[in-house]
C-alpha cells in the first residue's frame, strides 16, 4: 500500500465504511456490557483509543517478522501491558473516580477482537504511519459509537444525560440491559449502511450482499402466495417418500456444439465411423 | 400427487393473519366482557400504535403501505390481550411499536421475520415496564384469588386446592391475569379452528402443550395432585395463548411435521423452566423468542439425521 494515502482516506474507510463496531462487529462485548451511561462510554472510548493506537503502532514497528502464531498472543500481552498501568493510574493517581465500577470490563478491552483484527490485518502489513492512521480511525469510529450508545442508553434507561436529569415522562429500563443495546446497535448499523450506500456507493457494493430495495420487497409481499403446510401433506407423507424431493443429480449436459442423437441407428453410425463395432440394437445376436 | 399437494398448500399471505384475526375475536370479546371499556381502550390503542408505526416506517423508508397486510392488527391485538386491563395506555402502545419496529420492519414483513413480532413487543414491555405489565389489580374484587394472578401464586409455591367451581373460573379466565388470554376453553376452540383449517402448525402447539404437561407433572410447583398442577400451569398467564398464536407463527416455524412437534416441545420446556427459575411470571414470550433463535439450528440438526432426510431437502430449498 502506498504511503501517499492521506489520513482522510484511511479515516473514511476505517471509521465510517468499515466501522469496527457496526460493520465489522468487533469489540461488541465492552459496548454491550459497559456503555450504559455516557460517562462510562467516554472512559471506555478513551481507554480503547489509547490501547488500540499503541498496540497497532508497536505491532507495525516490531512484529512484522515474527511468526503469526506468536504475534497474536503478543497483541494481548501488549494490550494488557498498556491497560494495567493505565487503570492503576486512573484509580490511584487521579482524584476523579473514573473507574465507575468498570474493573471487570476495562480489561476486556485488552483482549478484545478489535485490537487483534486491526493489528493482524493492517498493522503488520503496512508502515507505522499508516498503521497509526488506521488505529486512530478505528478508535475514533468505535468511540463515536460507544458515546452515542452510552448517551442514548442513559437517556432512555435512566432519564439522564451525563448525570444531568432530563426527566423524560417514560423511562425504558430495558435500554440499560444488553438486549436494549443490541437493538440500538442494530438500528445504528442499518443507518450507517444506508448512509454508506448513499454517500459511498462504490464501497458499499464491494463485499456486501446486494440488498433488495424495500419498495420491491413490498411489491413482492402484495402478490405473495405463501406456502403453508397443511395436514394433507402429512397424510400423504408415504406417497412423498416414494418420490423424494432429493434433487436427482443431472447427467453431464452435452455441449451445444456436440452432436445429439435421438435414435440408436444414429449412434451406431457414429460408432462405426469411429471404428468401434458395438451392437447397440442387438441385431447381431 | 406432489404437485397437487403443493398447490393445495399455497395460501395467500393475508389469509394467514386473517385466520389469526378471526381467532382473536374471541379473546377480545372475553376481555371486554370481563373488564369493560377499559379493555377495549387497551386493544384499540395497541392496534392503532402498531398500524401507525408500520405506516410511519413505510413512509420513512419510501415503502408502499399495504392495507391488506393485517399483521399489524394481529400484533397489536395479540399484545393487548396479553396485557392486564389496568395497564397504562402508553405501555401497550410502546409494546406494539417495539414489536413492529424491531421485529417486523427491519425484515421486510411479518412473513420474513426471524422472531415473532408480538412476542418481541410483549417481551420488551415486560422488561421495560415490569410493574405495570404484571399489575392485575383492576376489577379483581370478585375474582377467584383476588388481585393475585395464578402465575404469581404458582411462583410462591404452597398448596392450592381447587374444586369444580374454581376450575370453571380458572379455565374460563375469570381470574386476575392477562385480560384475554386466560380462557383455556377459548384456546381449545381456536385449536379446533386451526384443525379445521388443516394447518400443520397445530403440531407445534401439540408439542408445546405436551411438554408443558409433562413438565408440570415432573416438577410441580404446588403441593397438590398432578392433575391440579397441570390445570394450574396450563391456565396460568398466557401459556395457552402463546401455544396457539405465537408458537404457530408461520415465518419462524420449522418445516416438517416431527420437527414442528419437537420445536414446540423445546419451546414448552424453555417456557416452564423459565417459570420455575426465572423472575418473570409471564415467560411464554421469552420462550418463543429463544425458540425462534434455536429454530434454524434445531431444523438443521434434525435434518442431519437419516430419518429426517425427506424434510432436509425441502427445508434447504426454502431457506
Amino acid at each position: 500500500m502506498s504511503n501517499n494515502i492521506s489520513f482522510k482516506d484511511v479515516f473514511i474507510k476505517g471509521a465510517v465504511i468499515y466501522n469496527p463496531v457496526l460493520i465489522q462487529l468487533v469489540g461488541l462485548c465492552p459496548v454491550v456490557a459497559a456503555s450504559t451511561t455516557l460517562a462510562r462510554a467516554a472512559m471506555l472510548s478513551a481507554v480503547l483509543c489509547i490501547e488500540l493506537i499503541v498496540t497497532c503502532v508497536i505491532s507495525s514497528a516490531f512484529l512484522k517478522k515474527i511468526p503469526r502464531w506468536v504475534r497474536v498472543p503478543l497483541y494481548i500481552i501488549i494490550g494488557a501491558a498498556i491497560i494495567c498501568p493505565l487503570l492503576w493510574y486512573v484509580e490511584t493517581q487521579t482524584l476523579l473516580n473514573l473507574s465507575l465500577g468498570m474493573k471487570i470490563f476495562v480489561p476486556l478491552i485488552a483482549v478484545n477482537s478489535m485490537t487483534a483484527v486491526h493489528c493482524e490485518q493492517f498493522s503488520v502489513k503496512n508502515s507505522v504511519k499508516l498503521s497509526l492512521y488506521d488505529a486512530a480511525a478505528a478508535g475514533i469510529g468505535a468511540s463515536f459509537i460507544f458515546i452515542i450508545v452510552g448517551a442514548v442508553r442513559e437517556l432512555l434507561g435512566y432519564s439522564t444525560v451525563g448525570g444531568i436529569a432530563v426527566n423524560l415522562p417514560i423511562t425504558f429500563k430495558g435500554m440499560a440491559l444488553p438486549f436494549g443495546c443490541l437493538i440500538l446497535l442494530g438500528f445504528l448499523a442499518a443507518g450507517l449502511k444506508a448512509f454508506v450506500a448513499r454517500v459511498y456507493p462504490e464501497d458499499s457494493e464491494n463485499g456486501e450482499p446486494e440488498i433488495k430495495p424495500v419498495t420491491q420487497a413490498s411489491e413482492d409481499y402484495s402478490q405473495e402466495a405463501t406456502e403453508v403446510e397443511l395436514f394433507d401433506e402429512f397424510w400423504t407423507e408415504s406417497v412423498e417418500e416414494e418420490k423424494p424431493d432429493i434433487p436427482v443429480p443431472e447427467a453431464p449436459s452435452a455441449e451445444k456444439d456436440e452432436p445429439k442423437f435421438s435414435t440408436a441407428e444414429e449412434i451406431d453410425e457414429l460408432l462405426k465411423s469411429l471404428g468401434i463395432d458395438i451392437d447397440i440394437k442387438g441385431d447381431k445376436q | 400427487m406432489a404437485t397437487k399437494t403443493s398447490k393445495q398448500n399455497t395460501v395467500k399471505a393475508s389469509q394467514i393473519f386473517g385466520d389469526y384475526l378471526i381467532m382473536l375475536i374471541a379473546p377480545c370479546i372475553v376481555s371486554v366482557m370481563y373488564y369493560g371499556s377499559r379493555a377495549a381502550a387497551v386493544i384499540a390503542v395497541s392496534v392503532l400504535s402498531a398500524v401507525f408505526c408500520d405506516f410511519a416506517a413505510s413512509f420513512l423508508l419510501k415503502k408502499r403501505f399495504l392495507l391488506r397486510d393485517t399483521s399489524n392488527i394481529f400484533i397489536g391485538t395479540a399484545i393487548a390481550v396479553m396485557m392486564p386491563a389496568g395497564v397504562p395506555l402508553y405501555v401497550p402502545a410502546i409494546a406494539s411499536a417495539a414489536g413492529v419496529l424491531t421485529a417486523k420492519i427491519p425484515f421486510g414483513s411479518s412473513l420474513r421475520a426471524p422472531f415473532v413480532p408480538a412476542a418481541a413487543g410483549f417481551a420488551i414491555a415486560s422488561v421495560c415496564f415490569k410493574e405495570q405489565v404484571f399489575d392485575y389489580s383492576l376489577n379483581t374484587e370478585d375474582k377467584l384469588f383476588g388481585a393475585k394472578s395464578l402465575a404469581s401464586l404458582l411462583s410462591e409455591g404452597g398448596a392450592i386446592h381447587i374444586n369444580i367451581a374454581n376450575v370453571f373460573d380458572i379455565v374460563s379466565g375469570n381470574i386476575a391475569g392477562p385480560m384475554g388470554t386466560g380462557c383455556g376453553m377459548l384456546m381449545a376452540v381456536c385449536c379446533c379452528y386451526l384443525f379445521i383449517r388443516r394447518r400443520s402448525a397445530l403440531l407445534a402447539t401439540a408439542g408445546f402443550v405436551a411438554a408443558c404437561v409433562i413438565y408440570a407433572v415432573l416438577f410441580p410447583r404446588v403441593n397438590s395432585s398432578a392433575l391440579t398442577s397441570i390445570v394450574l400451569e396450563l391456565s396460568a398467564g398466557s401459556l395457552l395463548f402463546g401455544a396457539v398464536f405465537l408458537v404457530t407463527d408461520h415465518s419462524t416455524l420449522p418445516k416438517g411435521g416431527i420437527t414442528k412437534v419437537i420445536y414446540g416441545a423445546v419451546c414448552g420446556i424453555i417456557c416452564m423452566a423459565m417459570r420455575t427459575v426465572g423472575t418473570y411470571e409471564e415467560t411464554v414470550c421469552f420462550a418463543v423468542l429463544m425458540a425462534n433463535g434455536f429454530s434454524p439450528v434445531l431444523e438443521a440438526a434434525l435434518n442431519a439425521l437419516p430419518s429426517f432426510g425427506k424434510t432436509k431437502n425441502k427445508g434447504a430449498a426454502e431457506k
